[in-house]
């Protein structure tokens, strides 16, 4: 019979720990990613009625899933680039559709105080609602679904895929999840009903209804807090922040365990009056028990201009969102000791992690063996 | 042979400003190529849509027309000649998205075809094309990948698109490997209403060339189609712009809207496309004063990426600075 701490939490030795994390590290099981160098015309994608807008007048429709509310005319398409008006009604061109399927640990989402150890079976599609110039996933995210080649996998596959892989959980995410809403909150209300828990790893740019709807079937959520001010969200994303802070105040409302990870981009978004802010915001909105990651930036897409960001500015983040009373902490893409979960109260490591492997080394259950503090988060 | 007074003034002046061109093939007007911008403007019965086509010989007509007009030529051959070289490889970027009903008319690009031919250039060397082949099927084109190349980007690898990232001004893209491959292009579009851009032109046409084109829709699109434009694979290589308005919307556009279409019969062509894009904007004001539509301006939709197109040296779109000559 299984313990209470089950995978995560099994004593690793310290070779299969490091054996481990190397593995996860290099050999990510990889099942489909975008062939975008070969391959002529494809087949058109698969239109499936989208929902969450409003018609107006000579076929015009309001798309009412994300903020920036497009009008959409006849035969035109949202910002997204994958929701298109036919006569009058909308239309999703992703649903079952993936463009991007691997199995990933839950750690590389980042989400570190959800299903620990656990392996996710990760998809996403083309496109995006936001246009970030540092956005690593460009090959499908700012692409159109007819520029990538996509699998069919509609929810129940997804499902029963994820089954035969041994995956626990089912992870959303790679472009915006936010454009693919359907084939999300469908793939979500099965998994929750075959016990497959879903989870979305989002930038936030959603309308409150939709999003309230998905809170009921989904399991966990990340968010992207790209940066604190409407200037970098208006000229390095396409987007704007207020939304960002309203989804993640629904979050809270709706009790859903979520994590936070923001991207320090050297001279964008890394000021020390910036990043006390933000903490200083989150620990008085959010309460200091969700996690907060600071993740490290490399030149990538539009911004390769940009160097690295220096440890140094990491470490100091952490500890200005420590200071503000933020309980947990991370520095991700980067290895250092910020990657490991300690307990708030006696400061013992609980959870010790070198790139995306975890093992457990002071907790029960979901507490501090040491002194029973109870740490949040969904530990099974 | 008789010639106008009229017809020989303006002969004289456009030979002055063909010879104001410093190179045999230039891209998009620079501030000092030339005095003004040359816009030839047809309207004939003869190019209204027969069987939503118009007439090739018409079109190839009134094109050599245009293009004798606007080089200064006699012989049109000579005046293609002063366009494209033999040896060049040339991509017509056609106007599909609306369907049969209002696209770039195959009349009309068989005669721009023609037209290419007569200068000397190999029908192997000349592409026809649109984002992906269902448009072109969709507007009533049969596609070919051999000879002369009728073909949507999406036939090329990697479904047309690489990895190559340009950038011009705002606008961060990855263009169509055929605009890559070509020496010269002509842009083709219909004279039409855009929804959110105000009008759909010459410039905008070049959305077709980019991968994620959804993504500068805002602010009507200004600067995006400026800047897009502004880019050395459009600026460079654009010599041409032939707007089909055989029928014009003007208005709920870009699909196509019976009520608020006319059969203009109408052909706009120009060396600079700032200078045919602000030309045809005045057509569709023009229209949609007829039809009792308010303004674009005043819809709210006025098209202010024309102007940033003339700041960024793209062209002219001052009357001033506009030679329009109508046929």
């Amino acid at each position: 019979m299984k313990s209470k701490e089950s995978s995560f939490a099994s004593p690793h030795s310290r070779r299969a720990f490091i054996r481990n994390a190397g593995r996860a590290a290099v050999a990510a099981p990889l099942l489909f990613s975008p062939a975008t160098k070969s391959g002529a015309a494809g087949p058109a994608p698969q239109a499936h009625q989208a929902e969450y807008y409003d018609k107006l007048t000579d076929k015009k429709i309001t798309c009412r899933l994300c903020p920036h509310q497009c009008q959409v005319a006849d035969l035109e398409r949202g910002s997204c680039g994958v929701r298109e008006n036919r006569g009058g009604k909308y239309y999703t061109l992703v649903y079952g559709q993936p463009s991007a399927v691997h199995v990933d640990p839950i750690e590389k989402k980042p989400l570190f105080h959800y299903h620990p150890g656990s392996q996710a079976y990760s998809l996403g599609t083309a496109g995006c609602n936001f246009n970030c110039r540092f956005c690593q996933n460009w090959e499908i995210s700012q692409r159109r679904p007819e520029q990538v080649q996509s699998l069919k996998l509609l929810p129940a596959e997804v499902i029963r895929q994820a089954r035969g892989r041994d995956c626990s959980l089912i992870a959303h995410t790679y472009s915006e999840p936010v454009v693919f809403y359907e084939y999300m909150r469908d793939c979500a209300a099965l998994g929750k009903e075959k016990g497959i828990p879903n989870v979305m790893i989002s930038n936030g740019y959603i309308q409150k209804k939709p999003l309230r709807e998905l809170c009921r079937l989904l399991g966990a959520v990340k968010i992207d807090l790209k940066a604190f001010t409407e200037k970098f969200y208006r000229e390095q994303c396409g987007g704007t922040l207020k939304p960002v802070l309203d989804t993640l105040l629904t979050l809270r409302e709706e009790k859903i365990w979520f994590e936070i990870v923001v991207l320090l981009i050297p001279g964008l978004n890394d000021s020390r009056e910036e990043i006390e802010k933000m903490c200083h915001w989150l620990a008085r909105e959010m309460g200091n028990n969700v996690p907060l990651h600071f993740s490290r930036f490399t030149p990538t897409y539009m911004m390769k201009n940009i160097p690295p960001t220096p440890p140094a500015v990491l470490h100091e983040a952490r500890r200005i969102a420590l200071d503000a009373g933020i309980k947990f902490c991370y520095i991700g893409n980067l290895i250092s000791n910020a990657e490991h979960t300690y307990c708030p109260s006696c400061a013992k490591l609980l959870l010790r992690r070198l790139m995306y492997s975890v093992s457990n080394e002071g907790m029960q259950g979901n507490r501090c063996r040491s002194c029973q503090t109870v740490i949040p988060g969904v530990f099974v | 042979m008789n010639i106008s007074r009229r017809r020989f003034a303006k002969t004289l002046l456009l030979s002055g400003t063909a010879l104001a061109a410093a190179p045999r093939f230039p891209g998009l007007l620079t501030g000092a190529a030339a005095e003004m911008s040359i816009v030839v403007q047809a309207v004939s019965p003869r190019l209204r849509r027969q069987n939503h086509d118009i007439p090739p010989a018409a079109a190839r007509e009134f094109l050599d027309r245009s293009l004798q007009a606007i080089t200064g030529k006699t012989d049109p051959a000579a005046a293609w000649g002063t366009l494209f070289a033999r040896h060049e490889t040339v991509g017509i970027k056609l106007s599909c998205l609306p369907g049969r009903m209002l696209s770039s008319s195959p009349g009309l690009v068989a005669a721009i075809v023609s037209g290419l031919q007569a200068a000397g250039l190999n029908r192997k060397n000349i592409i026809i094309w649109e984002r992906s082949s269902r448009e072109l099927e969709n507007a009533g084109y049969e596609i070919s990948r051999s000879g002369l190349k009728t073909m949507g980007s999406d036939e090329l690898p990697g479904r047309g698109y690489g990895n190559r990232i340009a950038v011009a001004g705002s606008v961060g893209t990855v263009f169509s490997g055929i605009m890559e491959s070509i020496d010269a292009l002509i842009s083709v579009p219909v004279l039409k209403d855009h929804d959110l851009a105000g009008v759909s032109l010459a410039m905008k046409n070049m959305y077709g060339a980019i991968f994620n084109p959804n993504k500068f829709h805002a602010n009507r699109c200004d600067p995006y189609v400026a800047d897009l434009c502004s880019h050395p694979l459009v600026r460079g290589k654009l010599r041409l712009a032939v707007c089909d308005a055989s029928r014009v919307q003007f208005h709920n556009g870009p699909a196509f809207f019976p009520r608020y279409a006319s059969e203009y019969g109408g052909l706009l062509v120009s060396r600079d496309p700032v200078a045919l894009d602000y030309c045809g904007w005045g057509i569709i004001e023009s229209l949609r004063r007829e039809a009792g539509l308010p303004s674009l301006a005043a819809a709210g939709r006025e098209p202010s990426y024309i102007r940033s197109a003339a700041r960024l040296g793209l062209g002219r779109d001052q009357e001033s600075q506009i030679q329009r000559i109508i046929l």
